[in-house]
């Protein structure tokens, strides 16, 4: 009979893909493999023998040349090779080089083909590896670990596909293929939810032409505090050049949402104003309002409501159509959504010790969140958004002492809390734009503003900025032409601290505020990123720091003292993607902050190709993904919150991180190539 | 008297061949003590070597059948245990299939003597000749090798986990008869192409 290998089985086990066969297939490889034992004097002979064939190395170490000489990969224990050969069909033509004699376990291309046949994991694995797509694969197995009382959690039972590969022809189709993080599994939060699972009436509709009171008339028989504001195609051409230019651009829209009108309305322009109730509705509704589309998450329904303030949402379907409304009440009658809850906890509190309570929650609900969620970004965009809330909160209660403020202005988040991928460290980063020509008196208003608010925030657990990037400081509470001069020394005479500064002040987000003013300031600072010479600099300094992998892809820690073996994936990934990005975005003039979103609006950029971009946003993903993986597994501990131990990271979870770290330092040259050779 | 002149030719044939060009198999057993005469053979494992490559579909391993299985040697140190013996094979039924196996090649183990005089009481006993080419022990191997570079050679340091690591081998778990025979197969490549050199020199 023949033995059960357990030795071979128990290292493939640790060997991705083949830790997505069953244990059956697995003892089927075990018992039909080849173990070679590779050295110099045989590896030509072998390979020629052998070949195409999947190698796995099992000890030794070997380096992967390519035909002209160049290393392409140092391969040591559990690498895998030979398989591009094997899925192209084209003739192998990379030389193995022996460093280290060793075993190396070869897999017919019989045996290969019948397990991309029978386990679709596995193909795809190949196929994306193949495709240098290896992020998309994804960490499940670490994720399913996360926090107490999940150990039981199903490991492998709930495993989906949802990348779509064409098997026929083995090529990769380049629409959505996002890391398998986001799939939904028994754990995820309610927020993944699509808002078209949740929203569950037929709009409720009235024409723009309506009378008010039949609007009112028919939000009391249909028990809504609100309805969506239609018009036919032709009904209301021309009845503002806006609207029939709208109209002119969806010719075959049969209604289309012109407006909102809630009870609010009602109450407040109506009412109040003393107005007829028979003018027509589109008199008083708003118009333009912000919308969702039904395939969007409730996540995005909340960040847009918590930024706008406001407590209905229309949402639309692909063609633009009303399919429905998404209210505050809506999501937080979803069950376990603590966010909700806590967003309308902070809008809630009278006083600051109130709120300051309320804070306390923050960090023990981002534990259980984070620990839930698939989609890691939306860790980033909650925290935002409380932080948003309480800035507003504060900004209101400090307005109640104080009276209101004496011009117009906008507090505006830069950094991590502007891109939206705030951590529960992560510290302040604000500032005030303020009106022109305020007195003495005026302008110790914002101060005390700046000052009530920043703290205000330190006591709710967001730190205050160690640089000083805080509205409490009077270089951070400047005018449009206060900013506008700053943003041009910067880019004038970019020295490194100035470009220091220039990767927290780009990525902006108005918190609260006047909406024109910040617009206005954001479109020409935009205009100020531009410059040619500042960018050239910018590319060189971000040319000159290195990710951590050393010769031979090896890593390379990053840290000094008794933590030099562990890599900081913020500074050395995340913040490297970041600051990739924002170049493209500011040659772009983009004035997105989000660094997925600057990357959803570079498609189909001349500069950053579209298979870039795609890597770029995977990795940033993926990096995102492991920082909080590990600031969850070392939480309450001392240890490092953004530096990690390779070694302790799955065979998987490194292959990822090298392929991560091999994207940013590819799309670094881009950059120095692109942009370093200017100014 | 035939069969001793085909024997020899065989032989003197074989010796003029590379090493890399013979058929080995590698061999582990497990036992109740270390007296052939008296202790059994509990444990039998094999793969099938043509260098630089093991054929793990060659790989065998059976537990023999016993009407009294003995395990008067710690169980523990073998990891078998009574309940192991439930798909037990009948000792003469695996000592043909061996016979067969070993035909032309040459059986490697590590300390060929013990195994070697275990396996051969066995067959004599159910009248089954083992004929293999040569007998290639890489314990013996490595022992003369230190000795030649003038090691002290220190206790334990000639088990096969202690002679692997000397190669940068991978860990194993010891003691299971199948991984010490792919152990051993690893081990006697190892040793072949660091020392024995060169594809052209004979190694028996």
């Amino acid at each position: 009979m023949q033995p059960e290998f357990t030795e071979v089985q128990r290292f493939l086990l640790d060997c991705p893909p083949f830790d997505e066969l069953t244990g059956e297939q697995r003892q089927w490889v075990a018992q039909n493999i080849d173990a070679a034992y590779v050295n110099e004097h045989n590896v030509d002979a072998l390979f020629k023998q052998h070949s195409p064939a999947l190698y796995i190395v099992r000890s030794g170490g070997f380096d992967l040349l390519a035909p002209d000489g160049h290393l392409i990969e140092r391969l040591e224990s559990h690498d895998l090779f030979g398989f591009p050969s094997l899925l192209s069909g084209r003739p192998v033509v990379n030389k193995l080089k022996v460093i280290e004699d060793g075993i190396i376990y070869i897999i017919s291309a019989a045996m290969f083909d019948k397990l991309r046949q029978n386990v679709r994991a596995f193909e795809q694995y190949f196929i994306r590896a193949h495709g240098q797509r290896l992020l998309s694969e994804v960490a499940r197995r670490s994720l399913r670990e996360v926090g107490p009382g999940r150990g039981e959690a199903t490991v492998n039972a709930d495993r989906r596909e949802t990348s779509h590969t064409n098997v026929e022809t083995g090529s990769i189709t380049t629409s959505e293929s996002r890391p398998a993080v986001t799939e939904k599994s028994p754990g995820y939060d309610t927020l993944e939810l699509s808002i078209a699972e949740v929203i569950n009436r037929e709009p409720v509709t009235v024409s723009s032409t309506a009378s008010i009171r039949e609007a009112a008339e028919l939000m009391r028989d249909e028990k809504v505090s609100s309805v969506m504001v239609t018009g036919a195609a032709g009904a209301v051409q021309g009845l503002t050049p806006k609207e029939g230019a709208d109209l002119g651009l969806h010719p075959t829209s049969a209604s289309k949402l012109f407006g909102i009108l809630t009870d609010r309305d009602l109450r407040n322009r109506v009412i109040a104003q003393g107005l007829s109730y028979d003018i027509q509705v589109n008199a008083v509704m708003t118009q333009a309002p912000a919308t969702v589309y039904g395939r969007q998450t409730l996540m995005d329904a909340l960040t847009l409501m918590t930024q706008h303030n406001i407590h209905h949402l229309p949402v639309l379907d692909d063609d633009d159509q009303p399919i429905g409304m998404i209210t505050n009440t809506d999501l937080m009658r979803q069950q376990r959504s603590e966010p909700v809850m806590l967003i309308s906890a902070i809008n809630k509190a009278d006083t600051r010790e109130l709120l300051v309570a309320e804070a306390q929650h923050i960090p023990a609900y981002m534990q259980t969140f984070a620990a839930r969620v698939h989609d890691t970004t939306m860790v980033g965009r909650l925290l935002a958004s409380l932080t948003d809330s309480m800035t507003r909160k504060l900004i209101s209660l400090y307005e109640q002492d104080h009276g209101v403020a004496p011009s117009t202005y906008c507090w505006i988040a830069f950094g991590s809390q502007g891109r939206e991928d705030q951590v529960l460290s992560s510290d302040q980063d604000n500032g005030l734009l303020l009106g022109n020509g305020l007195n003495e008196q005026q302008r110790e208003w914002f101060k005390g503003l700046g000052e009530y608010v920043c703290n205000g925030l330190n006591e709710c657990g967001i730190p205050l900025c160690p640089g000083d990037i805080m509205a409490s400081n009077p270089d951070c509470r400047r005018t449009l032409d206060g900013w506008l001069d700053r943003f041009q020394t910067w880019t004038e005479s970019p020295t490194p601290k100035a470009l220091m500064y220039c990767q927290i002040f780009f990525d902006s987000r108005m918190v609260h505020g006047n909406k024109r003013l910040y617009q206005r300031y954001r479109d020409d600072v935009a205009k100020l990123g531009k410059n040619e010479f500042f960018l050239g600099n910018l590319a060189r300094l971000q040319v000159s720091v290195q990710v951590p992998l050393g010769l031979f892809n090896r890593f390379r820690g990053t840290e000094s003292g008794k933590d030099s073996d562990l890599i900081n994936i913020k500074r050395y990934g995340i913040a490297l993607i970041n600051d990739i990005v924002r170049i493209y975005s500011l040659q772009a003039g983009l004035t997105v902050p989000q660094t997925l979103m600057r990357l959803e609006q570079l498609r189909g950029s001349n500069l950053l190709n579209r298979k870039d971009n795609q890597s770029l946003g995977e990795a940033w993903q993926f990096l995102t993904q492991l920082r909080l993986q590990h600031q969850l597994d070392i939480w309450g501990t001392d240890k490092s919150k953004n530096a990690l131990d390779p070694d302790e990271l799955s065979t998987l979870t490194r292959r990822q991180l090298k392929t991560a770290f091999r994207i940013i330092k590819d799309c670094q040259q881009g950059v120095g190539l692109k942009f370093g050779r200017i100014g | 008297m035939w069969d001793l002149v085909k024997r020899w030719w065989r032989t003197h044939q074989a010796r003029k061949k590379a090493w890399t060009e013979h058929r080995y198999i590698a061999l582990d057993i497990e036992t109740s003590g270390l007296d052939p005469a008296t202790d059994q053979i509990l444990a039998i494992a094999w793969v099938e070597v043509a260098p630089p490559v093991i054929h793990y579909t060659t790989g065998r391993y059976y537990l023999i059948d016993h009407d009294e299985t003995d395990l008067k040697q710690s169980p523990i140190i073998h990891g078998l245990v009574k309940k192991d013996f439930i798909e037990t094979s009948q000792l003469c039924d695996v000592m043909a299939q061996l016979s067969e196996q070993l035909n032309n090649k040459i059986l490697i183990c590590h300390h060929t003597q013990l195994d070697w005089r275990f396996i051969n009481q066995a067959a004599k006993r159910c009248d089954i000749q083992l004929s293999p080419l040569a007998l290639f022990d890489t314990l013996a191997f490595e022992a003369t090798r230190l000795k030649r570079q003038q090691h002290h050679i220190q206790r334990g340091s000639l088990t096969l986990a202690a002679c692997r690591s000397r190669y940068g081998l991978p860990d194993y778990d010891a003691h299971h008869a199948f991984s010490d025979a792919v152990g051993c197969a690893e081990l006697m490549l190892a040793q072949g192409y660091k020392y024995v050199g060169s594809s052209k020199s004979s190694i028996i």
